[in-house]
């Protein structure tokens, strides 16, 4: 598909590489406090809970559920245009309330979608320098 | 504690520009047209005007920031209105929205740091389509959205929508009430873009999706324009062309969020609530005192949230509150009686502080609400930004 390498690709910054680097090897982690173990998800350089700068990326189970999801009809972002209408879901992982990750969902027909189903990471290698973090239901 | 400021300080002029989707003039030019129509409402000059606010930001992310085409901003109208010779004060704001720069232009006054405030928001409407994301490298929390194609606002508005629908049992039939309520006021409306374009549920039900659960009549329509007001004391209202509107209170949102990356359902009642009970604790109004609500409504389901995080109705009731007529402009609270930016057009707000002041000095014509006595204009979401103003027909 000659458009989907269209599509926008992270610009990895200091902050954001542990999270990438381990995607490239197929785990998932999350940047945490040492001080208050909040999780912080986009990664930030003090910690959204306690403030503490006491911050390492921890892996997760890459389980979660589906808090909510859209359905999107419009061509607005490069490289999905082949693939409209597509589906995001907006996954909460177990490890806390609140702790969002976003997602396409493949393969899998709007009535399938609900809110509060399972889903859990499979990891899309977009090519050699990117893999991209992906959910799928648990069947 | 009631604020100290209410009903000293006042709005006495309002101009729109021509509203339209692709205008022949520039949109400084359009926002001179409104400034100099809110001074000549006011029946002052610009040489008394030593005021000056807005907010100019953008209406999204790659929309473009050229002054006088793409913004207008506090230098610009500084550069092309015949001011005072001798400007005492501006301000040119990035937090809350339109009414955190009219707060702004009210504390101003308040402290005496000048005597006529002109206010205004100029409103791009970019060629190519709105909200497009540019770039195939996405910065930042973008990073974790654009690489799955979820740029755009409407996107995270449709996933609080759909949240808000599966918590509490409503329904898109809900929502149409309300849209359709807002076109039959907007049909009232000279100002607004849909003036002449009245639109049934069933027009509404046929509108395309823009993201599921939104389609695009739950959208406000974006325009090219602006509208400006002009702000003075009490005392120097007085004498002027219309009856004043008083500035009875005013919030803020001030929530604490610990991640902005989305928007959660889940915190809209008490990040709301943070600018609401401001409003009331300021102004010494409740909910049950205002003739008429004016809520933002970039997207439709956010006047909702509104209703209830402003105290309205309760939590997870706005669906069945907005029904059986009680929002319309006969009903028990009429709610964006001027169409709301959905109908009128994309002001970003300033439309809602508009109406407002039209409803308390009985100059809503056609859709006026009889006796109107108070009204608030709150603009943002409440899950995440967004500020507020009481508006009272006496001090
Ligand atoms: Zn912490």
């Amino acid at each position: 598909m000659a458009t989907a390498r269209e599509k926008p690709r992270p610009l990895i910054d200091n902050l954001t590489r542990p999270f990438w680097e381990a995607a490239r090897e197929h785990r998932l982690v999350i940047q945490r406090c040492q001080d208050c173990r909040y999780f912080n998800h986009p990664p930030r350089s003090v910690c959204n809970a306690c403030h503490s700068a006491a911050l390492t990326f921890e892996p997760v189970s890459g389980r979660g559920t589906i808090y909510s999801f859209s359905v999107m009809y419009q061509p607005n972002v490069a490289g999905f245009g082949d693939e409209l209408p597509y589906l995001n879901i907006l996954v909460e992982l177990e490890e806390q309330p609140q702790l969002f990750l976003v997602s396409n969902l493949s393969e899998v027909q709007r009535e399938q979608v609900r809110i509060g189903g399972q889903v859990e990471v499979y990891f899309e290698d977009v090519d050699a320098e990117l893999t991209l973090p992906k959910f799928r239901l648990i069947a | 504690m009631s604020w100290q400021g209410k009903g000293k300080t006042t709005i006495v002029g309002i101009g729109y520009s021509e509203l339209s989707r692709r205008p022949q003039k520039s949109l400084g030019a359009l926002s001179l047209d409104a400034c100099r129509a809110a001074l000549d409402d006011a029946g002052l000059s610009a040489e008394q005007v030593d005021g000056l606010a807005t907010f100019p930001e953008a209406p999204f992310h790659g929309a473009g920031t050229q002054d006088g085409e793409q913004i207008v901003s506090v230098e610009y109208v500084m550069n092309h209105l015949p001011l005072a010779p001798d400007i005492r004060w501006y301000a040119q704001i990035e937090t809350g929205l339109i009414a955190s720069a009219v707060i702004e232009g009210v504390n101003a006054l308040l402290a005496e740091a000048c005597e006529y405030v002109l206010v205004w928001r100029a409103l791009h409407n970019p060629r190519g389509r709105y909200g497009a994301w540019s770039g195939n490298r996405a910065p930042g929390d973008a990073q974790f959205m654009a690489p799955y194609g979820c740029t755009s606002i409407f996107q995270w508005h449709a996933m609080a929508w759909q949240r808000y629908m599966h918590r509490y049992g409503a329904t898109r039939e809900h929502l149409a009430t309300f849209v359709t309520n807002s076109r039959r006021n907007a049909n009232l409306n000279p100002n607004a873009y849909f003036y002449t374009t009245p639109m049934t549920r069933e027009d509404y039900f046929a509108a395309r999706w823009i993201a599921e659960p939104l389609c695009l009549f739950d959208c406000d329509i974006p325009v090219e324009g602006c509208v400006a007001l002009v702000l003075t004391t009490a005392e120097r209202a007085v004498d002027l062309r219309h009856p004043p509107a008083y500035i009875a209170g005013y919030g803020q949102n001030t929530s604490r969020r610990r991640a902005l990356f989305h928007y959660s359902l889940d915190n809209y009642m008490e990040s709301g609530h943070s600018l609401a009970s401001k409003l009331w604790s300021s102004s010494g109004l409740g909910p049950q005192d205002m003739s008429a609500a004016e809520l933002y409504d970039g997207f439709s389901p956010s006047t909702l949230y509104w209703l209830e995080a402003a105290g309205f109705c309760g939590q997870g009731e706005a669906y069945r509150f907005i029904q059986d007529g009680r929002i319309a402009l006969e009903g028990e609270l009429p709610v964006n009686t001027f169409g709301g930016s959905l109908s009128e057009g994309r002001l970003h707000g300033m439309g809602h502080i508009a109406e407002s002041v039209m409803q308390v000095t009985d100059r809503a014509e056609k859709r006026q609400v009889p006796n109107a006595s108070a009204v608030c204009a709150i603009d943002g979401s409440p899950m995440l930004r967004g500020s507020g103003l009481v508006i009272t027909r006496e001090p």
